[in-house]
């Protein structure tokens, strides 16, 4: 039966799959080392007892644990998925080189989130939408007085139509 | 609004002198052959003759005497009128605009791309004024290889140089309207954050003080609409591009400075390295799509002019400023790359001709689109006047088996005038390359930096030989562009190739094998009519007969770093390059790209590749993936069936964020397991 012991490996006192999730889940991260894996399992899932549930819930704990971290990190409203774009800022700036610790550590390094915001991946700016209005052009314009003086008050068109 | 209303007042008699002149050139030149053809009367193909001669000449008289008019704008100095250009004081505020720097790409080697944008950025921010430029790389690539390494260049590139929120990318999944199309997405999106945008194309490099003195000259100048700044080629290693570089370095100036001497306002756009009116672009500019079947229908494919002629439509003005400097782009790497190119712009400008007539454009912006079109049709011209030419001496009977040119003479044939006429028509044709020599060789300096005296006027006969022996051959492929698009051939948008690599024998021969045969057979016919007619002909069949070694040795990379070595062809930027060609080539040598092997595997096993893939991907709600290629893929990726992905398969995956996710978890699932 397993125990809420974070102290030892999450092997031990997790289910093996709901333990495959988690490395699956922070090797997104670019966490690969064991002991790593092991740690921040155990920082997921410290005091909740979703392991003793399915690997889903304790992957949407880790979403959850991860997106508040992200937020509290990046200090900003991000448009779209926090958790998709804070990971790619963390993955960017290759914070799994510190190990465990870059998520785990109480108060967060200044320099270190500081250059995690830098990396956050900004695509595009704000959208101001408008239309860029096709042009008309007359490509013969005396054939269009013919065309007028023969066919009488017909609206003209764009040539695209 | 007036159409002349922004032309300083020198504009009228600048225009009369230069295209009077060629008027005038060509009315001479006409009469003179003429003369020539008719001491025995005219005939039907001697009137063919002349039609197509008045043509060619025209147009010779025409480049000549722009060349004249910017070899003494050139020679007396000063700038050109109708520019408010800023005063010193002026030049030392901050800029109060917003500018968007923007690279339209599509499937391009990113890792030249992305060190073009940085060494710009960072010449950029030398001057102090950042802060008043954003920058765009809007991509319309199609293969997913060269997705997925944009993605990972741009985030290197944002690293690098802190540029997150300041350099964006983009990447469009429908290619409506191409680089076209590209733009108006780009401004019904964000062109309204922008005062001016500054449009490049892939290879386009621009020092940060033009950017900046461009900017300043459209704050200046409130109804300028458009300003191109002249792009140098630089930057490539094989012969043909290297002479391409020599040749744009000695004569472009020249003809250059008379474009602009006499076209003033009314110049014309060339869809890049230039700024517009952000505003007045997206109000005035937007393309209308042209009624019919290709290839004068559907959309219009060299937009750049036809956006000139819209923005001056709309009472803005145009200038070309060569003055500006600091604006470079790359030449095709040999005589191929230069081919594909031209079939591409020879549909283009041919589309051009049914808005000529077009209302409400003025009547320069006309000229310029008459003048894109001769640009090509001037190839099929010269072929056609070469056979009139055979065709009428047979008729005459100036020449046959019996009779021989030498015996012209006794048939009352002014064998002198037309040596004369040749001459002058010759003359008139190199005179672009006489004047940008003369300025180079009175301007010490320049000559010094060019391998000195000696060496820049043995690279200008050198250049010359190799370009006349060159211009057959792009005379064919350029009569067969022009006759394939009359007839309806479809012009397919593929990036260029822009590495420096070998010419294999076999694509050479390949390509040329028509233009040798044809080499061949004008030969034979000339020397079996006479053989002293072979003779005149000789530089237009040895350049045919030479086409494929042509082809391949001047593709070559090591011959031009040989001529580089023995001081020929050579240009200021390379002997003391600026520091924005220098850091570009930094940069691209530091900075390789890892090529990417294939697209969807990269993203599912790299951490850095996946999680910004996805990022991007939720950056950009709504995009739509194919259905049908969607579960095809997902049956091979995810139901274990081990048939490698199609392309279309791998962008349908590409697109979706969920796939991605389930099958990189699976993946690492099994890795781990």
């Amino acid at each position: 039966m397993p125990t809420s012991r974070p102290s030892v490996p999450p092997s031990t006192w997790v289910r093996p799959e709901t333990c495959a999730a988690m490395d699956t889940f922070f090797h997104g991260f670019g966490f690969t080392a064991r002991e790593d894996l092991d740690v921040l399992a155990a920082w997921v899932l410290e005091g909740s007892t979703a392991h003793r549930e399915e690997p889903r819930a304790a992957l949407s704990l880790a979403r959850a644990r991860m997106e508040q971290w992200f937020s509290k990190a990046l200090g900003q409203e991000l448009e779209g998925s926090l958790l998709a774009r804070g990971r790619a800022a963390f993955v960017l700036c290759d914070g799994a080189r510190l190990g465990a610790r870059a998520l785990t550590r109480e108060p967060l390094s200044q320099d270190f989130a500081r250059m995690l915001r830098a990396a956050v991946p900004v695509p595009a700016p704000v959208q101001v939408a408008s239309v860029m209005p096709e042009q008309q052009l007359v490509l013969w314009p005396f054939g269009e007085v013919l065309r007028r003086w023969w066919r009488g008050a017909q609206a003209d068109v764009s040539i695209s139509g | 609004m007036h159409a002349h209303s922004f032309s300083p007042e020198s504009a009228g008699p600048r225009r009369a002198c230069v295209l009077g002149l060629a008027a005038a050139s060509t009315v001479l030149g006409t009469w003179e052959m003429h003369r020539l053809l008719s001491v025995r009367g005219t005939t039907a193909p001697e009137v063919v003759l002349v039609a197509l001669f008045t043509l060619c000449f025209g147009w010779i008289a025409l480049s000549f005497w722009t060349a004249v008019a910017g070899f003494l704008q050139l020679a007396v100095g000063g700038r050109m009128p109708g520019l408010r250009w800023p005063t010193a004081e002026e030049e030392s505020t901050r800029l109060t605009s917003r500018t968007s720097v923007v690279m339209p790409i599509h499937n391009e080697d990113p890792a030249a791309v992305f060190a073009n944008v940085q060494a710009t950025y960072e010449s950029v921010a030398a001057t102090g004024h950042l802060e008043s430029f954003d920058f765009y790389v809007l991509s319309d690539s199609t293969r997913p290889e060269a997705w997925v390494a944009e993605e990972l260049a741009w985030a290197d590139l944002c690293r690098r140089v802190g540029g997150q929120g300041r350099i964006f990318y983009r990447r469009r999944t429908d290619n409506t309207g191409k680089k076209a199309g590209n733009l108006q997405d780009f401004c019904e999106r964000w062109g309204r954050h922008y005062d001016f945008t500054v449009v490049l194309d892939a290879d386009s490099l621009m020092d940060g003080r033009t950017l900046v003195k461009m900017a300043r000259l459209m704050e200046l100048n409130p109804r300028t609409g458009i300003i191109q700044a002249p792009p140098l080629c630089v930057g490539r290693s094989t012969l043909f591009a290297r002479l391409q570089q020599f040749a744009g370095r000695v004569y472009g100036p020249v003809v250059a400075a008379g474009a602009a001497a006499w076209q003033l306002g009314e110049s014309n756009y060339w869809g890049h390295n230039a700024i517009i009116r952000t505003e007045a672009f997206i109000e005035h500019c937007g393309l209308p799509v042209l009624p019919g079947q290709q290839p004068f229908g559907g959309h219009i494919l060299s937009h750049d002019f036809v956006e000139a002629a819209l923005m001056r439509r709309a009472g803005y003005t145009v200038w070309l400023v060569p003055e500006l400097g600091g604006s470079f782009e790359q030449p095709p790497p040999n005589l191929l790359a230069y081919a594909q190119r031209d079939r591409r712009w020879c549909q283009g400008n041919l589309q051009h001709l049914s808005l000529v007539m077009a209302g409400g454009l003025h009547p320069i912006s006309r000229g310029h689109f008459l003048m894109g079109v001769m640009s090509y049709v001037a190839s099929p011209l010269w072929l056609l006047f070469l056979l009139a030419g055979l065709v009428a001496a047979l008729h005459d009977g100036w020449l046959s088996l019996t009779h021989l040119p030498e015996q012209a003479a006794g048939l009352g044939f002014d064998s002198d005038g037309a040596l004369r006429l040749f001459s002058v028509s010759m003359g008139m044709l190199f005179a672009p390359k006489v004047l940008g020599l003369t300025l180079a060789l009175a301007r010490g300096q320049d000559a010094v930096r060019m391998g000195g005296r000696a060496r820049l006027v043995a690279s200008v006969l050198v250049e010359s030989v190799l370009a006349s022996l060159l211009a057959p051959v792009m005379m064919l492929f350029q009569s067969h562009f022009v006759f394939g698009t009359l007839l309806g051939y479809r012009v397919t948008w593929s990036s260029q190739q822009r590495e420096d690599a070998d010419l294999p024998w076999s694509e050479a021969a390949r390509r040329h094998a028509v233009h040798t045969a044809f080499g061949v057979a004008l030969a034979v016919g000339a020397f079996l009519l006479s053989p002293g007619l072979l003779a005149w002909l000789s530089p237009v069949v040895a350049g045919l007969l030479l086409s494929i070694p042509l082809s391949v040795f001047t593709a070559r990379a090591s011959l031009g770093l040989w001529a580089e070595r023995m001081g020929l062809f050579l240009m200021p930027e390379e002997t003391e390059p600026p520091a924005v060609l220098s850091r570009a080539r930094e940069v691209t040598e530091e900075h390789a790209v890892a090529p990417v092997a294939d697209a969807v595997d990269h993203v599912l096993t790299d951490a850095r590749a996946h999680a910004l893939h996805l990022a991007l991907l939720e950056s950009q709600p709504g995009l739509e993936t194919a259905p049908v290629a969607l579960a095809s893929a997902r049956q091979k990726l995810l139901g274990g069936v081990t048939e490698p992905l199609s392309a279309p398969e791998k962008t349908a995956v590409l697109l979706d964020a969920g796939t991605l996710a389930e099958a990189r978890e699976r993946r690492l699932s099994r890795a781990l397991s």
